[in-house]
């Protein structure tokens, strides 16, 4: 049975989405950037920097390591307000949701020390090494492999459609490093510079021209064993956890508010066909929102809410297009990327990133799977 | 009992007269200064068929879709802000019942005496009975999850269950989904009963009494379509629920107005704020 019951903000909670509320209307006010949908939002290290002398990076981690200890509602508090503000998330983004957990969990101490207060201070950014060309929803392909050479690993190989990977510090590598009956067995996750010899990145360009994915070529790439993330040989296991980190949070349910908001404010809610578009948008955010904060709740109560991350995320990334294609349907003319008005700018750019968010983080396919699993009798 | 433990009956039991009057009779009753007399009484929706006249002191007209109006004790229609309660000897009654086969009577009136009471507001009835039925569907939601499951995990078709084949798991990711849904729905309602709570509230229980309903009569194949199955009794109870107290044509354009007339800057802070930020 899934565990979903909606909860109250408690008034310290409220003081903390008021506090990023202020912060973001002084240091970032509406007119003076431009706002990105969601995660897919600019990248600005300085921003980041910004977030992080507030404590608001890392903010689950632990003081030692410059974290604030402060649990995963505080941070769906704060990353919440960020997604809706189209504040310029993407330096931080992958290293303060997952990577940063993913490190204090299977991290040696020495691993620890080095990337947690760096993560927290806005100072490392990470990219995601799992897909590839023949490994897509089906992780355990992988061909990159890693071969044991001297005191670490020779890494061979081909990582596609890797976010971040031109602009990014580290990525961390999903190979393989022995050939094993269970193909899940085998796997390691290694953190690799992407500056390092033998690193080629070659941008693609996604639909809207941007270039974000990359294709990552590891062509005989030395990771030193200091480097090896957890266990050699435990990966598979280590992956899944990490993509549990991926899972429910607002960036699934938050892709296209922008568009919204922005229409309300350049062409507002005129005719019933508007109405009834924003009511049905405002009516499914705070439904998902409340089963997004439940599963947040319990991430904090130390439960792992897999299935019910899963469910939240199938639903919360179709809602997302949902919501785009209500709002699209009330303009007329197809919307230009480079128009003058902000709301057709970001129709334009929900409209080309939509694709995108039912398939990253797990397609949606998969996710049903693996929420179905949970529903049994 | 308290409110939200009606509620909380409504959502558990299904159909209960003693939580629907303190949900909706005796605080019709409570508003208009008519509290005390005994026995059950049930209240006029409100339909735009109506056609209720107050003259003299007596109630003439036609009042329709009452829930279980012949076996209650008095019935309770609003008129202009005023209630009027009516005993059920004095009144006719042209039996009808709902998809559900519930009774949802049409009642005569012709000249019956009523003792009525101002200050009620229409708008605040209406929310009320909206509130009930967004408990009552996630109550039926719930049991249709139940059967669903139940059912994928032991009907065997060639050769293994039939929640094993992916096709059928997407129709129960769909209904866990909406049963989800509807189930934040009414208990967040249920907490804050505000106007944009169960405007939210109801439009999700609406959709979800749509999708969940046809995804579990999927599931369910030709056993779900007899009256000798429990499925039917709650889907059509779902279905006749989506249409009383406001559909979603009626949902969505309030609270689309609403949350547009708060404008652009506040409707993120609606949206995690409700009731507290916009009033409907």
């Amino acid at each position: 049975m899934l565990r979903f019951a909606p909860s109250e903000l408690t008034d310290t909670e409220l003081a903390l989405q008021a506090e990023v509320r202020e912060f973001l209307d002084s240091e970032l006010p509406r007119g003076s950037f431009a706002p990105g949908l969601g995660m897919a939002a600019a990248r600005d290290q300085d921003f980041s920097r910004a977030l992080a002398a507030r404590g608001w990076l890392g903010m689950a981690l632990p003081r030692r390591y410059g974290g604030a200890e402060r649990g995963v509602v505080d941070r769906f508090i704060v990353v919440e307000e960020l997604l809706r503000w189209g504040a310029p998330v993407r330096y931080h983004w992958v290293a303060d949701r997952q990577t940063g957990p993913l490190i204090l969990r299977y991290g040696t101490e020495a691993q620890r020390e080095r990337f947690l207060p760096a993560i927290c201070r806005g100072e490392a950014s990470f990219s995601i090494g799992m897909s590839e060309q023949e490994a897509g929803s089906d992780l355990a392909a992988v061909q990159t492999r890693g071969t044991r050479a001297g005191d670490g690993w020779c890494v061979r190989g081909t990582k596609l459609w890797t976010g971040g990977a031109n602009e990014n510090d580290w990525c961390v590598v999903l190979c393989r490093t022995s050939e094993e009956d269970d193909r899940h067995r085998g796997l390691s996750q290694l953190i690799v510079d992407l500056r390092a010899p033998g690193v080629n990145v070659r941008p693609i360009a996604y639909l809207d021209g941007s270039e974000f994915f990359n294709e990552v070529v590891l062509d005989d790439v030395f990771v030193a064993d200091e480097l090896v993330l957890g266990e050699v040989g435990a990966g598979w296991a280590q992956n899944t956890s990490e993509l549990a980190y991926e899972r429910a949070g607002p960036e699934r349910w938050l892709s296209t508010y922008l568009v919204v908001e922005q229409y309300l404010r350049e062409r507002g809610v005129t005719d019933e066909r508007a109405e009834a578009a924003l009511g049905e948008a405002v009516a499914g955010w705070w439904g998902i929102r409340a089963l997004s904060l439940s599963v947040a709740r319990l991430l904090d109560a130390g439960q792992a809410p897999a299935a019910e991350a899963a469910l939240v995320k199938e639903l919360g990334t179709r809602f997302e297009q949902q919501v785009l294609d209500a709002i699209w349907r009330l303009v007329p003319e197809d919307p230009h990327p480079a128009a003058e008005s902000l709301f057709e700018r970001l129709l334009a750019a929900a409209i080309l990133g939509a694709p995108s968010f039912t398939i990253r983080g797990g397609t949606n396919e998969i996710l049903r799977s693996v929420a179905a699993r949970a529903l049994r009798a | 009992m308290t409110l939200a433990q009606a509620l909380a009956v409504l959502r558990e039991r299904g159909p209960d007269r003693a939580a629907e009057m303190v949900v909706l009779g005796e605080w019709l009753l409570a508003q208009a200064g008519l509290s005390g007399d005994a026995g059950a009484v049930t209240v006029a929706p409100g339909s735009a068929r109506d056609s209720v006249e107050l003259r003299g002191g007596r109630v003439s007209g036609c009042a329709h879709r009452v829930p279980w109006a012949r076996d209650a004790a008095r019935i309770a229609i609003l008129l202009d802000g005023r209630a009027l309660v009516v005993d059920r000897a004095d009144v006719s009654i042209e039996p009808h019942v709902n998809l559900a086969g519930d009774v949802r009577d049409t009642v005569v009136f012709d000249g019956a005496g009523a003792r009525s009471g101002p200050g009620v507001d229409a708008e605040a009835l209406f929310l009320r009975g909206a509130l009930m039925r967004i408990a009552l569907m996630a109550g039926a939601l719930d049991a249709l999850y139940e059967i669903v499951v139940r059912h994928a995990g032991e009907r065997h078709q060639f050769g293994r269950p039939i929640g094993s084949f992916q096709a059928v798991q997407q129709h129960l990711v769909t209904i866990a989904q909406q049963v989800a849904m509807a189930g934040v729905a009414a208990e967040a309602s249920a907490q804050r009963t505000g106007g944009f709570e169960i405007a939210a509230g109801k439009l999700l229980a609406n959709h979800a009494a749509l999708s969940a309903g046809r995804a579990a009569h999927q599931v369910l194949g030709a056993r779900g379509t007899t009256r000798e199955h429990p499925l039917g009794q709650l889907t059509r109870r779902l279905w006749a629920w989506r249409s009383e107290y406001g559909d979603e044509h009626h949902w969505s354009t309030r609270l689309g107005a609403g949350v547009a007339s708060a404008g652009a800057d506040s409707l993120y802070p609606a949206i995690t704020g409700g009731s507290t930020v916009v009033s409907l």
